[in-house]
């Protein structure tokens, strides 16, 4: 064949030279890296989806975007807590600015305290203040969503959960400095005489399967930062006492604090954590001499705070716990979550824990262990019993898990209660978990209907943990809520649960009062009070017409016999209007409990009813306000605001969160390519001889 | 592009044989740089293709197959005809414009595989008759953007296949295992055979194992052709042995560490590949290879 060689460039010569043998070396190197780096520089997340508002659930916040965008609008949030008694009252404030050049609508969820009862909202702007108004939600959205388009600015705060709210602030433009204020109040009650002030920084990513999924619940789209990254924002907290008592052995598990004036009953707290807004704040404290600010509080309501209503609290603690001379074994079955959300450090902390409740239980005591995450598993087919053997190789098991994949606990719980169980044997559920879930109130109905023939303690494990969750399945399982930030805090916990069980502080107990004619008593059952397991206080609230006198009488049968605890009625007190807020807010969480055990939204009206009576945010009722100024006809652009993980949690609690359950994939392409090409040289190479 | 086609689709019968140079004019372009008109002609297919690639909706494995294309057409450009096959480069004329033509009703993917075909046809026209020509084409055909297609059409159909199989070879083994769906319920734990497992990516590094290999060997197309259906068998047997081995790992209570899991799908897949190797050999290799 007759070469013919082309005019212009080598490749257009016809026919090539044939490559020497490094020149099909070099080939094939070339090719193998060429494909290499095609396969790992493009990573499947490559869409701009910054303008997109993701349906629900959490995800990675994506760097970039447009730059006239400013992303990251919230600057700074100032906490100031008072505390007076056992009512606490939290100021927050947060700074919105935008110092991009576009108009934008800020939305950030953030996390409350459990019994939060959030009762008043301002909007600061530009030199004028905007008091929010309590509306019903749905209207309340409609209302913001109308201002939004007609150019106005507006604020709205939404309940998501009892302890996770959402803030949008609409139209916010350039070189706005708005100031969002709200307030709540919480009753900080003492556990065996040590108060604890809880002040959540940070809403965990919660595992969530929308309703195109089969899902049953719905959660706003949360975006988070990567473990490590630390928000821009910054945080500030103040707690002042303001305590008829001298407060003393102010500490902090959680945060770097300075302490002014300990010792006396004006004690000031202020963290000083560089990065402080990545997981609960803890604050212990005492008052003088071992005693606590209980006993009966009156508000008398005739003044303008009052409306009419006149408002009662009893905070009593129960006696000491006395060990019973007889211990009846007991069965137990510990449910711990081994999801992606546990990987790392909470899931070690669970290790110490679980090494800690399983490695103490007595030979006499039964135990089975069942791990979840997308399914579960049953250690052992039936209960075991508690012999070193059956102990050793249950931790071992549980020492070998690293977390992973979702959190599918509804399954997990069903699977619990469909156990079969002896009558004569006394069962204790033991529930392991961050409570990174949306299911709240799915599991509260389960953990009612299907395991009241069982204790349920819920333990909390990690640095932000869903309390709304972990309270909840104590109180539906008729149990004890634990938080275990730490594993130094592992030990003392899990003793804590073992004086419990073993010997619970006040039983059939009940309650009357005594020359006080009162109403709308929370609890209402006052003949059938849920039994004292700790050192925590019977609470009731109420409300109290006639004469501020008499006394509450509490009976109950404690290890010694029958307990009787009288505590007289004392004179109104003018300061304490937060009662009118907690007693609306404990009615509101019982009407919510009882939903949930129904299903359905069937006390809607009730709530809204109470919300918007008692200017409560609830998940029926939210605060809105709205400048009443057209400021601009450009549409504003949305703007998530991301939240850092949970300080030890990992990456995997958002980017595992849609593995349901184990499954088999292939191993990665570019892996696999290489073997292939890799092969297909080995074989090329073998030439003649296969 | 497609007046120049239309020139070459009348090359003068008086030429062929006595002047193929003059009857072609190839000394003003070489086979590779019609090859590469060939392709430009077929761009808006080619840009999808990247950016498809590009925005992550696929894996970019048909780079590989296109990388490895042209090298071997490099390698060998001095086996590629003077004169080409006029009735193959007729219908890559064709083709292209049916592809073309296509865009304006099908799916991107499907113009696109209408474009590969006419790539092929063009291949076909100016490879030797006696070489490998089949696995080249394979090799077009695996350059498009197939994966995501596949699993889509073709995943479900395949999981199913995938998790009765290893069932009973799990019950084989004295396993308690079922399936459920696409689901396997072994020693009581739930695992699911999802849309990664499928094997659907074992699909393509064999057929792009054998193209390769095949092309390579310089296997006779008809050969080839017929040991094709044997890829698909080794296939099945091959995922389904990954599969059966990772479910009986992952369902133990302590489950299985990500680099063992990794670990297993790539000496399973190089076990398949090898055993594609043997098949697909040709009778002599390619020395330019």
């Amino acid at each position: 064949m007759r070469r013919v060689r082309g005019p212009v460039f080598p490749l257009l010569r016809h026919p090539l030279a044939p490559l020497s043998r490094t020149g099909r070396v070099v080939v094939c190197v070339l090719f193998a890296l060429w494909a290499f780096a095609m396969s790992v520089a493009w990573s499947p997340a490559f869409a701009d989806d910054s303008q997109a508002a993701p349906a629900e659930g959490p995800y990675f916040q994506l760097a970039g975007g447009d730059p006239a965008i400013d992303r990251l609008p919230l600057k700074s949030t100032q906490v100031d807590a008072r505390i007076a008694g056992v009512i606490a009252d939290v100021t927050i404030t947060q700074r919105y600015k935008n110092e991009g050049q576009r108009p934008i609508e800020a939305r950030y969820v953030f996390p409350g305290s459990t019994r939060a009862a959030v009762h008043a909202m301002q909007v600061r702007l530009g030199g004028r203040v905007l008091n929010a108004k309590i509306e019903e939600k749905q209207r309340a959205r409609i209302q913001h969503e109308t201002a939004k388009r007609e150019g106005k600015t507006s604020a709205l705060l939404e309940q998501e959960r009892p302890n996770v709210f959402q803030m949008n602030v609409a139209n916010i433009l350039p070189g706005d400095d708005i100031l969002v204020e709200l307030r709540y109040t919480e009753l900080v009650a003492p556990t065996e005489g040590r108060y604890e002030f809880v002040f959540p920084t940070v809403v965990g990513p919660r595992y969530h399967k929308p309703s195109t999924a089969g899902g049953s619940s719905s959660f706003p789209a949360t975006p988070h930062l990567k473990e490590g990254e630390a928000p821009n924002s910054s945080f500030a907290m103040t707690v002042r006492f303001a305590s008829p008592l001298p407060v003393g052995e102010l500490r902090s598990p959680s945060h770097g604090i300075e302490v002014a004036g300990e010792g006396t009953p004006q004690a000031e707290v202020t963290v000083n954590d560089t990065v402080s807004h990545n997981r609960d704040f803890i604050l212990h404290y005492r008052l003088a001499g071992e005693r606590t600010a209980t006993g009966l509080t009156l508000f008398q309501g005739d003044g303008p705070d009052g409306g009419g209503e006149n408002f009662f609290l009893a905070v009593v603690e129960p006696p000491l716990a006395i060990a019973p001379a007889q211990i009846n074994p007991r069965e137990y079955v510990f449910v711990v979550d081994i999801s992606g959300s546990m990987h790392g450090y909470p899931l070690n902390t669970a290790k110490v824990l679980l090494r800690n409740l399983i490695g103490h239980l007595r030979p006499t005591d039964t135990f089975n262990v069942m791990l979840f995450s997308g399914s579960s598993q049953m250690l052992n087919p039936a209960p075991v019993a508690a012999t070193r053997a059956n102990i050793d190789r249950a931790i071992a098991t549980i020492d070998q898990q690293r977390g992973g994949g979702s959190t599918e606990i509804v399954p997990a719980l069903k699977r619990i209660a469909a156990l079969p169980k002896a009558s004569d044997v006394s069962r204790s559920v033991i529930v392991v978990t961050d409570g990174y879930v949306t299911v709240e109130n799915e599991v509260f109905q389960l953990v009612r209907r299907n395991l009241g023939n069982s204790n349920v303690f819920a333990f909390g494990i990690g640095t932000s943990v869903n309390r709304h969750l972990i309270e909840g399945i104590a109180r539906a399982g008729q149990g004890e809520p634990f938080v275990v930030t730490k594993p130094e805090m592992a030990a003392a916990q899990a003793e804590r649960l073992r004086k419990m069980i073993d010997a619970p502080v006040l039983t059939q107990l009940k309650a009357r009062f005594d020359g006080l004619e009162v109403y709308d008593v929370e609890p209402a059952t006052l003949d059938a009070l849920p039994d004292v397991l700790g050192g925590r206080p019977v609470l009731l609230y109420g409300k109290w017409r006639g004469e501020p006198r008499g006394q509450l009488v509490l009976e109950g049968q404690a290890a010694t016999g029958t307990h009787t605890e009288v505590v007289p009625v004392r004179a109104p007190d003018a300061d304490a209007s937060a009662l009118r807020h907690l007693w609306a807010r404990s009615r509101i969480q019982q009407l919510s409990d009882q939903e949930a055990l129904e299903g359905g939204s069937g006390q809607r009206d009730a709530i809204t009813a109470l919300g918007l009576h008692y200017s409560l945010l609830t998940q029926y009722t939210s605060f809105i306000a709205i400048d009443q100024i057209v400021r601009t006809s450009e549409a504003a652009v949305p703007v998530n605001r991301p939240l850092p993980l949970p300080q030890g949690v990992s990456n995997l609690a958002v980017g595992e969160v849609g593995a349901a359950v184990p499954s088999t994939p292939e191993p990665a392409a570019w892996l696999s390519l290489l073997v292939v090409l890799g092969l297909v040289g080995v074989a090329l190479s073998r030439r003649g001889k296969w | 592009m497609q007046l120049v086609t239309s020139m070459w689709m009348r090359p003068r019968a008086t030429f062929i044989g006595t002047a193929p140079v003059l009857a072609c004019r190839p000394s003003y372009l070489s086979p590779l740089a019609w090859l590469g008109l060939q392709a430009a002609a077929l761009w808006p297919h080619g840009a999808w293709m990247a950016r498809r690639v590009q925005d992550g909706s696929d894996e970019p494995l048909g780079l590989a197959a296109l990388a490895l294309l042209l090298m071997l057409l490099v390698a060998r450009s001095h086996t590629l005809r003077i004169a080409p096959h006029t009735g193959w480069l007729a219908a890559s004329a064709l083709l292209t414009l049916a592809a073309n033509a296509a865009l304006l009703a099908a799916p991107p993917l499907l113009c696109a595989l209408i474009g590969a075909l006419a790539l092929a046809a063009a291949l076909m026209a100016w490879l030797p008759a006696r070489g490998p020509r089949a696995p080249l084409a394979g090799l077009v055909v695996l350059a498009l953007p197939l994966i995501s297609s596949l699993q889509y059409y073709g995943g479900y159909p395949l999981r199913v296949l995938t998790a009765q199989l290893s069932a009973w070879a799990l019950q084989f083994a004295g396993i308690a295992a079922e399936r459920a769906g696409t689901s396997m319920l072994v020693r009581g734990q739930l695992v699911i055979v999802d849309a990664p497992c499928s094997g659907v990516q074992m699909v393509w590094m064999a057929y792009f194992c054998a193209c390769a290999v095949a092309a390579l060997t310089v296997l006779r197309d008809g050969d080839f052709l017929k040991r094709l259906p044997a890829i698909g068998a080794l296939v099945l047997v091959g995922n389904v042995l990954r599969n059966s081995l990772l479910v009986a790992l992952e369902s133990r209570p302590q489950g299985l560490d990500a680099d063992i899991h990794q670990a297993i799908g790539l000496v399973v897949l190089a076990m398949v590949c090898a055993a594609v190797a043997v098949t697909m050999k040709g009778a002599r290799h390619d020395d330019l290879a």
